[in-house]
C-alpha cells in the first residue's frame, strides 16, 4: 500500500468544484455565517488533500466530504453555544440594535427559534444531528449510507430515532420558552 | 409481505419514497391493511414534519458561493497550511518514537493493528513513565476488529488527532551532535553512552508538547467503527484538555543501521512520512529502508514524557476501556487494572505469538526485554528501563546476556 500518493491537481480541483457549494449550503444551516461555513468547508478539503487520494479511491469522495463537513460544522456550532453562552453573560444588558427591517420583537423571537433549533442539534449524538442535517438537506438515503459508511439498510431506522429524539427535545425547549414568555408577560402585567 | 418483515426503518424509507422500486407495492400493500402500520407511519410522519419545520427555519445560502473565487481561496489557504504542517506529523512520529521506545529503529513489535498501537501509545503512554508492564494479547481477537476497518479507523484517528491536538512547544529538527558532553548540553541530562565504542551517529532531539482536547462523541465514534459499539467511553474525560511534554532526548546509532539515523535525521525521502504518520503512527508498513544489520546497536535515553490531566480523569477508567478495546473480557480488564499504578508505568501491547518478553534486572533497576517472534528476527532484542528518571532503550542483536551486558557498558 503505498502512502506517498499525492493528488493530481486537476482531479482534486474537480472534486472541490463538485462539492464546494452543495456543502457550503449544507454547513451554512448550523453555522452562524456565510464565511464561518465556507471556513469549515475549506477546512475539510484541507484535510481530505492532506488524507491523499487514498480517501476518493473507492469512489466515497463525496460521502467522506458530507460526513466530515456536517461532523466539522456540529463541533463548530457546540463552541459557538458556549461562547454565546458566555457572551450573553458578560453583556446581558446591551439591547439588540435596530438597524433591521423587520421590528425589534420579530427578530428577537425568529432569532430565538433559531437558536432554539441549534441548541436541540448540540444536545443530540452527533450522528443523529448529522443524518437529520444531511437528509433535510436533499440527500438521498444512498448518499447518506455513503456519508455516513453505513448500510443503506439501516438508513430508515436511524433518521426515524434522531426525529424522534429531535421531536421530543424539540417540543419540549418549545413549551418551555413558551411558558416562560407567558410568566414574563403576566409579571409584567401585575 | 408479513408484518414481521417490516420495521420502522422500512417504514420511514416508504415515507421518503426511498424504498427500492421492487419492496414499494408489498410495503404499501400491507400497510393499506394494517392498523398497526398505519399508526406507525403516522407518528413517524409527525415526528419528521416536527423536523422539518424545526430545520427549515435555519438559514440556507439563497445564491451559492463563487466557486472559482472559493477554489482560489482555499489554494491561497493550503500553501499557508501546508508549511506549517511539517512539525506537528513529526511531533506525532517522536511521541510514539518516546512512548517506550516501540518505534525504535530497527524494531518494530509484532503489533499489527495501527489503530490499535495509535490508541495504546496516546492514552497509555502519556503518563511519566517509571515502570514497563508487558500486557499479552490475543492475536485472534485483533483479527476480528482489524483488516476490513483498518484503513478507515486509521483515517478516523489521524483526522482526530489532526483536529484535536494543538501544539504547544514545537519540536525542531533532529540534529547530529559530535560527543556524550555536547548532548548533556543539549538535553540538559548527563547522557550514557556505550564506553569504549564510537557512535555511528548520536542524533539530539529537541522537546515538544502538545495539547489534546478531548471529545467523548468523537472517540465513541471509533470504537463505534471498530464495531465495538458495546464499549464507553466514560464522561468524565469530555472536554478536558490533556498536555503532553516530551523532553528532548538522544538517539546513539553504533554500527551499521542502514539508512535508519539519515531517517531519523528528515534526509530521506520526507514527503513519504509525512502520509505514513497520518496513517499508522510509528512503524507498520515499512518500505524498502536500507536494512540495519547484526552489527547495528540503538540507544535511545529521554526523560520520562509527561503528562498533565484533569483531576477527575481516572486513567484506570480509560485502561480498562482500551484493554476491552484490545481483546480482554470485561472482567480481566478490570482485575489487571488493579495491578498496575496507571499514573507511571507504561504498558507495552505485545501480541501473543508476535513477540516474547520478559521481566529482567538492568543495573538494578526492573526493566523489560521483548523479542519479535519468527526464525529470523528472534535474535534481535529490544530491552528498556527507567534509570534515574531516564527511559531507555537499547535495541540490538544478540542473547540475553548480550543484551543486559551492554546495558551495564553505559557511562
Amino acid at each position: 500500500m503505498s502512502m506517498a500518493a499525492s493528488w493530481v491537481e486537476v482531479e482534486f480541483e474537480a472534486i472541490f468544484r463538485e462539492h464546494y457549494q452543495r456543502m457550503v449550503r449544507v454547513t451554512r444551516r448550523v453555522l452562524r455565517c456565510d464565511s464561518e461555513a465556507e471556513e469549515v468547508c475549506t477546512e475539510v478539503f484541507l484535510r481530505l488533500y492532506r488524507s491523499g487520494p487514498g480517501v476518493a479511491a473507492g469512489g466515497l469522495v463525496g460521502g467522506w466530504l458530507y460526513r466530515t463537513a456536517t461532523r466539522a460544522s456540529i463541533d463548530a456550532l457546540r463552541a459557538n453555544q458556549r461562547h454565546s453562552l458566555e457572551e450573553e453573560l458578560e453583556g446581558a444588558s446591551s439591547g439588540p440594535n435596530e438597524d433591521s427591517a423587520d421590528g425589534p420583537l420579530t427578530r428577537l423571537l425568529r432569532g430565538e427559534r433559531i437558536a432554539e433549533v441549534r441548541t436541540v442539534l448540540t444536545r443530540l449524538r452527533v450522528e443523529k444531528a448529522q443524518i437529520l442535517l444531511l437528509r433535510y438537506s436533499g440527500l438521498s438515503y444512498k448518499e447518506i449510507a455513503e456519508a455516513m459508511q453505513i448500510s443503506a439498510n439501516s438508513v430508515g431506522t436511524m433518521l426515524a430515532r434522531a426525529e424522534a429524539e429531535f421531536s421530543t427535545l424539540y417540543e419540549r425547549r418549545h413549551q418551555f420558552s413558551r411558558k416562560t414568555s407567558q410568566l414574563e408577560t403576566a409579571k409584567e402585567r401585575r | 409481505m408479513k408484518h414481521s418483515d417490516l420495521n420502522q426503518g422500512i417504514l420511514r424509507a416508504y415515507l421518503d419514497c426511498q424504498l427500492d422500486p421492487e419492496h414499494v407495492s408489498a410495503v404499501e400493500e400491507h400497510v393499506n391493511n394494517c392498523a398497526a402500520c398505519q399508526r406507525e407511519v403516522r407518528v413517524l410522519g409527525e415526528y419528521a414534519a416536527c423536523v422539518r419545520e424545526g430545520l427549515d427555519r435555519l438559514p440556507q445560502l439563497p445564491e451559492a458561493a463563487n466557486v472559482a473565487i472559493a477554489w482560489a481561496a482555499f489554494q491561497r489557504k493550503r500553501e499557508d497550511a501546508m508549511a506549517s504542517e511539517q512539525s506537528k506529523w513529526t511531533l506525532w512520529k517522536k511521541l510514539s518514537l518516546a512512548g517506550g521506545g516501540l518505534a525504535v529503529a530497527g524494531l518494530v513489535l509484532a503489533l499489527t493493528v495501527a489503530p490499535v498501537r495509535a490508541w495504546a501509545e496516546s492514552l497509555l503512554a502519556i503518563f511519566r513513565v517509571e515502570h514497563f508492564t508487558v500486557l499479552e494479547i490475543n492475536p485472534d481477537t485483533l483479527k476480528s476488529n482489524g483488516p476490513q476497518n483498518n484503513q478507515m479507523l486509521n483515517q478516523t484517528v489521524g483526522r482526530m488527532l489532526s483536529d484535536e491536538v494543538t501544539v504547544t512547544q514545537k519540536p525542531q529538527k533532529p540534529q547530529l551532535v559530535a560527543d556524550a558532553a555536547a548532548a548533556s548540553k543539549l538535553a540538559g541530562f548527563p547522557v550514557q553512552l556505550l564506553s569504549g565504542a564510537t557512535p555511528a551517529a548520536l542524533v539530539f532531539e529537541g522537546g515538544a508538547g502538545v495539547q489534546m482536547k478531548l471529545d467523548q462523541d468523537r472517540l465513541q465514534s471509533i470504537l463505534d467503527e471498530a464495531g465495538r459499539n458495546d464499549l464507553h467511553i466514560p464522561s468524565s474525560i469530555n472536554g478536558a484538555t490533556i498536555g503532553v511534554r516530551v523532553p528532548a532526548g538522544i538517539m546513539a546509532f553504533y554500527g551499521n543501521c542502514g539508512d535508519a539515523p539519515s531517517r531519523l535525521l528528515g534526509q530521506a525521502s520526507d514527503s513519504d512520512h509525512q502520509h505514513h504518520v497520518v496513517v499508522g503512527i510509528g512503524g507498520g508498513s515499512n518500505k524498502s529502508h536500507q536494512e540495519a544489520d547484526a552489527t547495528c546497536v540503538a540507544l535511545m535515553e529521554l526523560p520520562s514524557p509527561t503528562v498533565s490531566a484533569p483531576a477527575e480523569i481516572d486513567p484506570a477508567q480509560i485502561a480498562q476501556v482500551v484493554l476491552q478495546f484490545l481483546g480482554m473480557s470485561a472482567n480481566d480488564a478490570a482485575s489487571f487494572t488493579q495491578t498496575v499504578d496507571w499514573t507511571s508505568t507504561l504498558v507495552l501491547p505485545v501480541v501473543r505469538g508476535g513477540s516474547s518478553y520478559e521481566q529482567v534486572h538492568v543495573n538494578g533497576n526492573e526493566g523489560a526485554l521483548l523479542r519479535p517472534a519468527g526464525p529470523r528476527q528472534s535474535d534481535r532484542f529490544s530491552l528498556m528501563w527507567v534509570e534515574n528518571g531516564i527511559v531507555h532503550a537499547l535495541n540490538g542483536t544478540g542473547d540475553d546476556t548480550t543484551a543486559i551486558n551492554l546495558a551495564s557498558q553505559l557511562e
